[in-house]
């Protein structure tokens, strides 16, 4: 059938309403749910997961992160590191240039540390005690120097978590506040993206800059959208629709598998080096017994778990194997026995009498409410009054702040944000991170303490590598955790967008310029 | 000069009504589990950043200390910074309170179109089917939640037969600067972008049902009751006994004396609707108030949650008001009433 174009234009006046807005479309869209908002794009400020997709798109940072966890160069070159592993010299691209075409210097750099140590939020905390105001300075136009106030090994691997600002864009709007509110809602990065639109709780809309220094490959993405939504519903209807490109990593086995038999997309699996604990509060009665922690990991059902309840990989230390370098493979995993569970309770000093003792974890998550019911029935069978203990998030960052308020167990995920074991043990097994939801163990070793202190200024990676095995032996003796599994990752991804690779730090897997359209 | 006098009164007591929420709400808000500076930082902050956040936000001084603070920046129409977004409570309420309200409104607006009719039609056909298919209609909506009722249109519409949009506001194809409103229908015919326009109203009409159906079946059920009521009245006798023409009695002497009940219903209920919006918000991505405000109480971020709680408090109290004055224009007789007190 022939439209004449008169009686075309007559249909679109009736159907203005319904049909015919917002026909237009850019080259390649991608549009992906996302479950949590975007907070801030301010790079001193950035802080989570969502928080790092957005700005590892519209920002570069001196180096970045591969799937493998290896550094890789993006606005700087090359960089070396002093015998002393005190000082950390950079030297940028020359063609690097921020999206507005001006070249990104070494003053940008000291300009981007500085504002970070004055507002000392987001990744400031990487650098505590390491560097301070005074500690960057520019050697010249392209060189930068990073003085260190004591020997930090994961010191490169930190780099990855700061993204260089435009200095005299942000200077050109600092009000009274180093910038921080027109950051909020602008940017001055040197990333492959800018800011096209940003509705603050919906949706989020990032356009390719064309004249990106670093180019990009076959089928570039030109433009990312957002839509924050955790509602299974509203991500099926998007995806029937057409609109939907790619799900978070949060959906539902339903839509996962509603998703595929669309036959539009794949579902894209991946193993994270994000870890999923029972923590075990070592400072409070039951679990204060090394004996009585051990039984929990011997009655902890681990296949049931794994290939049941919360599909993932095999954990068999605090350290995933992501980290395969430093990762003690000769621990074996524990295997699932109850008998060997009751004899190692026998050992402990509440043995002869029912042990009361309190599960935690998230109220409303359903697997961890599935996992929480299995130890309770493996638990009962061996000894134990269990008590469930399901609280709301918030109440769990509260009460994980004191020894006396932390359950003796309970259900958290850790991932690096850094690709460095020190991520993984510093801020959850060091004295000096008690009393977040990351270290619930309380640990509080000496021993351990001295380990993770001795890996940060040994420079050598094989030293490292060494304390970091004998630092996991020590802490699988003293079990402090029940080492569940690796979280995979899995997307609902549209068949023709390749490019998803879980990268050990954040949320740089979704660095789409890694991404490519595979479909003319 | 009685009108004034009583007005005067209820602003007053309005104003009195607001400072004992801002002090309830400050008070519950601090006793609510989990640490703000701590959840806004994350796990991974030092003890002494965490300390230093909470100085910055005034958090380890005395709790009436803090209030005192908080009246202060009201005072000055300063509601602080939010944790969640890091930007003024301001910005963040007058870019996300006409999303909010214009999805209200239209909810308002289709529950009165579609309401009164039914209870009109339901009183004059009393007892016949079309009162019964009004009534079921109306026990159905009131006992179905919204959200069960958002998540069935968006499979409906958008997923079975994908006609209408599912997410948001507008569609990321549509280029468009929210005008001086906020309000995308009234600022889009106000430049004529009838583009913008057709859009936006094709993203309200999913949340909007949702939202509308309850609503609708409750102002239909009252317009019915108050219809019956008033038909009853000497007044509507004589009037069809002196040949009245039953149009006439239906809709001038019947009908708006009975539009008093339903008036105010529908005043509660846009104003209540302003912080109660929040799960079909979420379902649709829509971003509004009261999606944020619900997120701002799971971040604890103190002052972003006051800010919605005393916008939404201040809006509630000035409908009832505009309410009370409304019911006094349509029902002379309130006016009367209100002379003699």
């Amino acid at each position: 059938m022939i439209i004449r174009p008169s009686r075309l234009f007559a249909s679109c006046a009736v159907a203005a309403l319904f049909a015919c807005a917002g026909a237009a479309s850019a080259e390649t869209v991608v549009t992906m749910n996302t479950v949590q908002i975007f907070g801030t794009i301010d790079p001193a400020k950035i802080s989570d997961y969502t928080d790092y997709m957005a700005a590892v798109n519209l920002y570069d940072g001196l180096l970045t992160v591969d799937s493998s966890g290896n550094l890789v160069p993006e606005l700087a070159e090359s960089w070396a590191v002093s015998d002393d592993a005190r000082e950390a010299t950079f030297t940028l691209r020359a063609d690097a240039h921020f999206a507005d075409g001006s070249p990104v210097e070494a003053s940008d750099v000291v300009y981007t540390f500085e504002r970070l140590f004055r507002i000392n939020q987001g990744p400031a905390n990487l650098f505590a005690g390491v560097l301070s105001a005074g500690s960057v300075e520019a050697v010249d136009a392209r060189t930068v120097k990073f003085t260190l106030e004591k020997p930090f090994a994961p010191f490169l691997a930190t780099i990855p978590a700061v993204f260089i600002l435009n200095e005299d864009a942000v200077t050109a709007n600092e009000g009274g506040d180093d910038g921080q509110t027109w950051l909020a809602t602008n940017t001055a990065g040197a990333g492959a993206y800018t800011l096209k639109s940003w509705e603050r709780g919906a949706r989020m809309v990032i356009v390719r800059d064309p004249n990106y220094y670093k180019g990009f490959g076959d089928g570039p993405i030109d433009e990312v959208r957002w839509i924050v939504t955790n509602d299974e519903a509203t991500v099926k209807s998007l995806a029937a629709s057409g609109e939907l490109t790619m799900t978070s990593q949060y959906q539902s086995p339903d839509t996962y598998k509603a998703l595929e038999d669309m036959g539009r997309f794949n579902i894209a699996k991946e193993a994270t080096a994000t870890a999923f604990y029972l923590k075990l509060n070592t400072k409070v009665a039951p679990t204060d017994d090394v004996h009585v922690r051990r039984a929990i990991a011997l009655a902890t059902d681990y296949d049931t778990i794994r290939e049941v309840i919360l599909p993932g990989g095999e954990l068999t230390t605090p350290l995933p194997k992501a980290f395969a370098d430093f990762h003690n493979d000769d621990i074996p995993q524990v295997a699932y026995d109850l008998e060997a569970a009751k004899a190692e309770l026998a050992q402990s000093k509440y043995a002869g009498q029912e042990i009361p003792i309190v599960l935690g974890y998230v109220a409303g998550t359903k697997f961890e409410e599935e996992i929480s019911l299995l130890m309770q029935s493996n638990l009962e069978q061996i000894g134990f009054k269990v008590t469930q203990q399901p609280d709301p998030w918030n109440r769990i960052t509260e009460i994980a702040g004191k020894v006396e308020t932390t359950p003796a167990v309970n259900q958290v995920f850790f991932g690096p944000t850094y690709p460095s074991p020190d991520s993984m043990f510093y801020t959850q097994y060091h004295s000096n991170a008690a009393g977040t939801w990351a270290s619930m163990e309380w640990v509080q070793d000496p021993e351990v303490d001295a380990m993770i202190d001795k890996a940060r200024v040994t420079g050598d990676p094989a030293g490292q590598a060494a304390i970091y095995k004998e630092l996991q032996a020590k802490l699988v003796d003293i079990q402090p955790d029940v080492f569940l599994l690796t979280q995979t990752v899995q997307h609902a991804m549209d068949k023709c967008l390749t490019g998803f690779k879980a990268v050990p730090m954040q949320s740089f897997d979704y660095d789409f310029t890694r991404y490519s359209w595979t479909c003319k | 000069m009685e009108f004034l006098s009583f007005l005067l009164r209820r602003v007053g007591w309005s104003l009195l009504v607001l400072v004992g929420l801002s002090m309830v709400i400050f008070f519950i808000a601090r006793i609510v589990p989990g640490d703000p500076a701590r959840m806004a930082l994350g796990p991974t902050a030092t003890a002494e950043q965490v300390e230093a956040l909470n100085d910055k936000l005034g958090l380890n001084k005395p709790i009436t200390v803090q209030y005192a603070y908080f009246v202060g920046g009201l005072a000055q129409g300063d509601l602080g910074r939010s944790l969640l977004t890091e930007r003024a409570v301001n910005d963040d309420i007058r870019d996300t309170f006409p999303a909010t309200f214009e999805l209200v409104f239209a909810t308002i607006f289709m529950a009165f179109v579609f309401g009164v009719p039914m209870g009109v039609v339901a009183a004059n056909w009393k007892d016949r089917w079309p009162d019964t298919a009004v009534r079921l209609f109306a026990i159905f909506a009131a006992v179905t939640p919204s959200f069960f009722l958002a998540i069935l249109l968006q499979v409906l519409a958008g997923y079975v037969l994908g006609v209408l949009p599912t997410t948001g506001r507008l569609s990321p194809d549509v280029v468009y600067t929210a005008g001086p409103t906020g309000l995308l229908i009234f600022d889009s015919i106000a430049q004529g972008r009838w583009d913008v326009l057709g859009d936006a109203v094709r993203h309200l009409i999913l949340p909007a049902t949702a939202l509308a159906a309850a609503t609708t079946g409750q102002i239909a059920r009252i317009t019915r009751a108050s219809m019956i009521d008033t038909s009853r009245q000497d007044y509507i006798e004589a009037a069809r006994a002196f040949g009245v023409p039953g149009w006439l009695r239906l809709f001038k002497y019947n009908l708006r004396p009975s539009f008093v009940p339903p008036l105010t219903i529908l005043g509660l209920e846009f104003a209540s609707l302003i912080g109660g919006a929040f799960v079909v918000e979420l379902v649709f991505a829509w971003p509004g108030m009261a999606a944020y405000g619900i997120r701002t109480i799971l971040q604890k971020d103190l002052n972003a949650v006051m800010g919605v709680v005393m916008v939404s408090g201040v809006f509630f109290v000035t409908v009832n008001l505009v309410i009370d004055i409304l019911v006094g224009i349509v029902d002379p007789r309130v006016r009367i009433r209100g002379k003699r007190t």
